[in-house]
């Protein structure tokens, strides 16, 4: 250990730093989990208009509960890839939080695509905005969750 | 606290990489660690051999499909030699920024 100088000291710390952060990179879901949630949003929206609105929001309920079924073990970003298990401490607690809020601000931008689709005139809002949403959800939910992450620090 | 310890199996900066990828990790599949290493399969085979004899790491080969994948985990002796490890290199760092004790002569 005596001979060990403090830049090789440090060096060797930054290349451990460097290895756990290549590790917390993977830190995210699976592809298939968006996709999956892109279906189900297009699908929620299609049935919002073809059923009545008991029978539609029992079905959003459902939807509700079973990706909390489903989902719940991959919402603590551990998961993403089948490759490595990123461990606990790495992936903080916040994560699924960040999903949550993520879903819950989609939520809000397909409710104001719907009521401004609407307001322009165009035949079944809903499901073009949720089309739209879910675009933005199976394209770009790993981006959009990792930026969120950043801003969180989460 | 973390005693600091200093390990030379763990130091060499190849095996420091490996090590601290799978402090990361609850687990870790080989042909994870050899992308993020850049290593050979024979080069990744010989670390990971090494620091299982010492009893750091533990390998379990499973079948997925019709594939044979080998995954790699730290154990708790692995983890132990790790933290004081790092502990150590962050008293060496500590120790030279440290101002010197004691009145110039």
């Amino acid at each position: 250990m005596d001979n060990i100088a403090p830049e090789q000291a440090r060096s060797a710390l930054d290349a451990a730093d460097r290895a756990r952060r290549q590790v917390a990179e993977e830190v995210g879901l699976p592809r298939g989990y968006w996709w999956a949630m892109a279906a189900g949003w297009l699908l929620l929206a299609v049935l919002g208009n073809v059923l009545s609105p008991w029978v539609a929001g029992i079905a959003t309920v459902a939807f509700g509960v079973g990706h909390g079924v489903f989902a719940s073990r991959l919402l603590d970003g551990r998961r993403r890839t089948d490759r490595l298990l990123v461990s606990a401490s790495v992936a903080g607690r916040r994560i699924p939080l960040v999903v949550v809020g993520m879903l819950f601000g989609l939520i809000a931008v397909t409710v104001l695509a719907a009521l401004a689709l609407d307001a322009d005139g165009a035949g079944h809002a809903g499901i073009w905005a949720a089309a739209l949403v879910a675009g933005v959800v199976g394209f770009g939910g790993p981006e959009i969750l990792r930026v969120l992450r950043r801003w969180a620090r989460a | 606290m973390t005693e600091a310890r200093f390990d030379e199996l763990i130091h060499p900066s190849t095996r420091l990489s490996l090590v601290a990828t799978l402090a990361a990790a609850d687990w870790a599949e080989f042909a994870f660690l050899k992308d993020r290493l850049q290593l050979s399969d024979s080069a990744l085979s010989k670390q990971l051999t090494t620091l299982e004899e010492a009893g750091y790491v533990a390998t379990e080969r499973r079948l997925s499909g019709s594939r044979r994948k080998v995954r790699a985990r730290l154990t708790s002796t692995g983890r132990d030699a790790f933290n004081g490890h790092i502990a150590a290199l962050r008293a060496i760092v500590a120790d030279a920024t440290a101002p010197a004790e004691g009145p110039p002569v």
